[in-house]
């Protein structure tokens, strides 16, 4: 049965049949739901609708190429949308409203959020706490920490270039967009090029042989979850721009997303596989699905089930691939 | 050597105990000193009352948990289990008697689901369940979006009536936590809960029936959220769809607090009970001092690091 | 005495086929009562899935199974075990974390007056059945307590709690030696006396020619020989394993002294509770074996040499110079490379290529400016996958997807490509059938004859007589002696191996697991 498979050479036909599926599955999907959607609703491929799309899945896509690192190394990070509502909260902390501010709040923002991963990283690497455990305490601290400065109550002192950053254009491409592009280039270098990239690899698919091939799987994994804070970071900056007020509870929700994308997208909870590509492919497929929802008049609540639906069928299709 | 070698694992695991004990009657005691409304019988018995939803759902979770799994669903279903009882009642509050039981098999078997999509479609239970508890609640939402719905006098009174100046539904959290205890110690199908979290394949080489095992426990936890909800709709009178979003989260921990790790295998529900005392304690403890809820949101995330710290057993 | 009329299993021409492959083809296997029959062949030679038939896992596609006079067609394991059939794998089917008791009884675990399962029942049953064994481990221990014979014995334990017909023991020997083995041994003596009939599989001979009544040799999925044990001969074994003649397992011993200065030096080395007090030399172009019961320090020296683990006291020089640093990565640098005994755990990137494989330990140098330079890293994996004779078609192939054998080659060909001065094998033979194992014995002596030095841990006698230059023999933490060449005999390691040793009871054995 299935692990006696596992151990018998497969044969070279059967080989890149499965590889094919599990290469280009979801891109094949993608396809057929675009396909589909433009079908059943002539509102989907307007332009406005799918720069509204776009616009909503920038976003995510920035926090999604960061998990992915997290997930790499069999880790989770459960404190990216806290992360995003704190940094939105420390943006507005500095009171600005001068462009001037701008970068400073980035900076600010970068630093936070580099720092949030590191701590991270360090519980799970060198303290050995459960990422699930580790992120998730931090996610509630971060709560905590930005509630009682807010005092829960939402607040607006932003300068006015930050909207520009959600939702404006250069020579009509979102800067969202364009900068969510710029990030996942450079991510995929860094994960499938770069000598980082082959160690988290190498530490996601075997830490011990890891460390027994000189390689720090404790500095790999930390600098996984820096890279995925501050991924977070700068999704939170570029979401908090998009409503006229900073709530507390920016990107609610976002945490778990950005594992059903990743997951979604072939990067394993068990570690050591996947890619940038599909993390994004992931999110878009779940972002059109949600369009989709809501352009076919179904009641928002629809999203929610068949997200659930999704989530499971996509693990379980990766599963039975993997074998 | 070896011995002192052997008692100290079970011994942290008593350590453990003795450690949220005493600091559950520090607790009394700093409460006692720091307001003089701590102590009084009319604030022991509220708080004795609110143990038993948080008590429940990290009841449930320490079952699927001890089997190597994890319920992110537990909350949805519980919201789902109120908003179902308050609606149902609304429409024939006569019908208490079918419902309740209703209510219960309808949330074990959705915890059944939960289980057995995790063992036939060998997905993550991380994944599986967070899924359904996405599906759940858009299904609770779907069927009532704000809180509504009734509930007949009877109902009521289990969430407010006291025997013997104990709270009922105090009595009932101390008796299922027993039963499980017991459970879990004793029986057959509650070692093989052990097994399974304790190495999932080694359980299959020994001939056990790890699928049906791993749904029995996802069904317990659902059942366990069956019961959270019915007392949770009993306290409030009315279904929310949203009323037990945060408990998914909280209810972890009290399971790591009490020493029950992720990977499963190990710990217990007496930990968890000592957990729940110990969480819901502090969170009185804090609010009457004055504490706003949010430093007790920060306090509550460095209780899990120090907790797993503590259970975590370093590897070399 | 033994009844041969009757039989406890007959399996007759059981077929089994998988997409591409065809583990079993019209095999014929019996057992009867009160034998050891032992099961030869190369890994993928088919004895673990026959063992799975026999087992219930796996449902044959063709063929009878007879079991007890009846035809059985059972649809899980556990209708098998409920008949008397019990499967020792190699990987202990053991729960790290509860107790021995329970881990023998299992789902058995006796009830008491309520209906609740009573503690003190369970281990006085554990009890009975341990002093059955002959062996005194407490019942209350965590199995993540004991050492890996304890932890084996349980296992075994396990199979004597129902009526036990049929028992399969799968590679047991791969982690215990000397005393262990006699345990073992005399446990299977007595059981065979009861009865039971008993499926051994093992790669080592000597032991089927002390133990096994009866061989079956399995090849490609075919059965080429079934005979009493005493009607083969040593070298018709082998033949039937590997299909050929094999004038020589092991090459030449080096008949030139090694000339030049020690590679590694090892003096008054103190590493942990294992570790009391070593010294050796290994010099270029020296195999050095290290030989000595499981428990010994061997691996936990290699450990300390490759910066895996503190020293307390004493000092580790390679090329006259210390070696500081206590990491891997300081080790390597200095072209120290070192093979485990546990590919699968501690060697291998199972879901990566064998092109990633190779390098790893060494990506430095195919990296350039921060990214690694794929084309230089695939032309390096060709010529290992060739020098190696590696059997793939492409160096992109997974390594999970490689046979035992193979897959110890690539890990080979890792560690000799950056071992420029000290290559440490940890058991390089384990779970390898006989023609990749001389494979691989010649090219640990062409790589010592280029002039590194390498130190080679094994359990297995044949191997470290056959192809070490001189043995070093170690016992609970001390080096007790060492053998030249021209002296090398397995009486002689053995003889040296038990000198120190004492009776030693469970509770000192406990003890040294600290």
């Amino acid at each position: 049965m299935a692990p006696l498979e596992a151990t018998l050479p497969k044969s070279r036909k059967s080989v890149s049949m499965a590889a094919i599926f599990e290469r280009f599955g979801l891109a094949i999907f993608l396809g057929v739901l675009l396909v589909a959607a433009a079908l059943l609703s002539p509102t989907f491929l307007r332009p406005a609708n799918l720069v509204n799309v776009l616009t909503i899945a920038a976003p995510l896509g920035m926090v999604v190429v960061g998990q992915a690192f997290v997930i790499m190394v069999r880790g989770l990070d459960l404190s990216v949308a806290s992360l995003m509502a704190t940094v939105a909260v420390l943006a507005t902390a500095f009171k600005a409203t001068s462009n001037d501010a701008i970068p400073v709040i980035f900076i600010a923002a970068i630093v936070l959020s580099a720092l949030v991963g590191f701590v991270n990283g360090w519980l799970v690497a060198k303290r050995n706490v459960s990422p699930f455990l580790a992120t998730l305490a931090m996610m509630i601290i971060l709560q905590g920490v930005r509630f009682a400065y807010t005092g829960g109550a939402p607040i607006s002192t932003l300068p006015p270039g930050m909207s520009f950053l959600a939702s404006g254009r250069i020579w009509g491409i979102p800067v969202n967009l364009m900068t969510l592009a710029v990030m996942a280039v450079v991510l995929s270098i860094v994960l499938h090029r770069s000598r980082l990239g082959r160690e988290i690899f190498m530490v996601g698919s075997n830490p011990k042989a890891a460390f027994l091939n000189g390689i720090a799987p404790d500095r790999v994994t930390i600098a996984c979850y820096v890279i995925c804070s501050v991924c977070a970071g700068i999704g939170g900056l570029f979401l908090l721009g998009y409503v006229g007020t900073v709530s507390n509870w920016v990107g609610q929700g976002y945490e778990l997303d950005s594992i059903v994308a990743a997951v979604m997208g072939g990067v394993a909870l068990s570690g050591g596989r996947g890619t940038i590509l599909g993390a994004l492919l992931g999110v878009a497929v779940l972002v059109v699905i949600n369009n989709l929802v809501l352009l076919l008049g179904f009641p928002i609540e629809m999203q929610l089930i068949i997200k659930g639906i999704i989530i499971v069928g996509a693990a379980a299709f990766y599963r039975t691939r993997l074998v | 050597m070896s011995a002192l070698l052997m008692d100290l694992r079970r011994n942290r695991l008593m350590m453990s105990y003795l450690i949220v004990g005493g600091l559950i009657l520090l607790i009394l005691v700093a409460g006692g000193v720091l307001s003089d409304r701590f102590l009084t019988w009319r604030n022991v018995t509220n708080v004795l009352q609110q143990l038993i939803v948080l008590g429940l759902v990290s009841l449930g979770q320490t079952f699927v948990v001890l089997m190597g799994g994890i319920d992110l669903a537990i909350g949805s279903l519980v919201s789902a289990v109120t908003v179902f009882l308050a609606n149902f009642l609304d429409w024939r509050p006569d019908l208490v008697w079918l419902a309740v039981p209703l209510a219960l098999a309808a949330a074990a078997t959705v915890g059944a689901v939960n289980g057995i999509l995790t063992v036939v479609l060998r997905v993550h239970p991380l994944i599986v369940t967070l899924g359904m508890s996405s599906v759940i609640f858009g299904g609770t939402l779907m069927y009532r979006k704000e809180p509504g719905g009734s509930i007949p006098r009877a109902l009521e009174d289990i969430a407010y009536r006291n025997v013997g100046g104990i709270p009922v539904s105090a009595i009932v959290l101390v008796v299922v936590f027993a039963i499980a205890g017991l459970w879990l110690q004793r029986t057959r199908a509650g070692r093989n809960i052990y097994f399974v979290g304790g190495d999932a394949e080694a359980a299959r080489l020994n001939g056990l029936a790890v699928g049906r095992i791993t749904v029995m426990a996802y069904a317990l936890s659902g059942l366990c959220a069956g019961i959270a909800g019915l007392f949770l709709t009993a306290r409030t009178g009315v279904g929310d769809p949203r009323i037990g979003a945060a408990l998914t989260l909280q209810s972890i921990t009290p399971v790591v607090v009490g020493g029950t790790i992720l990977a499963g295998g190990r710990g217990g529900v007496f930990g968890t009970f000592l957990g729940v005392l110990l969480v819901t304690m502090l969170n009185s403890l804090l609010n009457f001092v004055g504490v706003s809820s949010y430093y007790q949101w920060i306090i509550q995330g460095v209780i899990i690091i120090v907790a797993v710290g503590f259970h975590t057993v370093r590897r070399t | 005495m033994r009844d041969m009329s009757s039989t406890v299993i007959e399996l007759r021409q059981i077929e089994k086929s998988y997409p591409g492959v065809k583990p079993l083809d019209r095999v014929d296997f019996t057992v009867r009562p009160g034998e050891v029959h032992a099961l030869l062949g190369e890994n993928g030679a088919g004895k673990s899935t026959l063992t799975r038939v026999i087992g219930g896992a796996v449902r044959p596609d063709a063929g009878t199974i007879t079991y007890l006079g009846r035809t059985v067609a059972w649809k899980n394991p556990r209708q098998a075990r409920e008949t008397g059939i019990h499967i020792i794998h190699q990987e202990l089917a053991l729960f790290p974390e509860l107790c021995v008791a329970e881990n023998i009884l299992v789902d058995a675990q006796p009830r008491g007056a309520l209906g609740f399962i009573s503690d003190k029942a369970r281990h006085a049953r554990a009890a009975e059945i341990l002093a059955q064994l002959g062996v005194d481990i407490p019942t209350r221990a965590h199995i993540d307590e004991l050492p890996l014979a304890d932890q084996q014995m349980v296992e075994i334990a396990k199979a004597l709690v129902g009526d036990l017909k049929l028992l399969i023991l799968d590679e047991p020997t791969a982690v215990i030696s000397g005393k262990e083995v006699d345990l073992l041994f005399a446990n299977m003596r007595r059981l065979r006396g009861q009865g039971v009939g008993i499926v051994y599989i093992s790669h080592r001979l000597e032991e089927i020619f002390e133990i096994a009544d009866h061989v079956t040799i399995l090849k490609d999925g075919q059965v080429v020989d079934s005979r009493p044990v005493g009607a083969m001969t040593r070298t018709e074994m082998i033949t039937g394993m590997v299909g050929r003649q094999l004038e020589q397992i092991y090459p030449a011993r080096r008949t030139v002294a090694p000339s030049g200065d020690t590679v590694l030096s090892i003096r008054g080395l103190a590493a942990g509770p294992r570790v009391r007090d070593v010294s050796l030399d290994v010099r270029p172009g020296e195999i050095v074996g290290v030989a000595g019961m499981v428990g010994s320090g061997r691996t936990e020296v290699a450990e300390a040499v490759f910066g895996m683990r503190g020293i307390d006291s004493g000092t580790i020089e390679l090329d006259g110079k210390p070696l500081g640093d206590h990491r891997p990565r300081a080790a390597i640098d200095r072209g120290v490379g070192f093979l485990t005994e546990n590919r699968k755990d501690e060697g291998l990137f199972l879901n990566l290529p064998i092109s990633s494989n190779i390098v790893a330990p060494d990506l430095g140098r195919v990296t350039r400016r921060g990214l690694v330079d794929r084309s230089r890293e695939r032309e390096i994996a060709r010529r290992q996958i060739a020098d190696f004779a590696v059997a793939t078609p492409s160096p992109e192939v997974k390594v999970g997807s490689l046979s035992g054998g193979n897959q110890q080659k690539v890990l080979f060909s890792r560690w000799s490509r950056i071992s420029d001065r000290l290559l440490i094998l940890d058991e390089p033979t384990r779970g390898v059938d006989i023609g990749a194992k001389v494979e691989i014995y010649r090219l640990i002596r062409k790589l010592a004859d280029s002039g590194v030095g390498v130190l080679m841990i094994s359990s297995e006698l044949p191997e470290v007589v056959g192809l070490s230059d001189r043995v070093v023999v170690m016992a609970q933490g001390h080096v007790v002696g060492e053998v030249p060449g021209e002296a090398l005999s397995e009486e002689a390691i053995m003889a040296l191996a038990v000198k120190t040793v004492d009776r030693r009871n469970a509770a000192a054995r406990l003890g040294e697991v600290a």
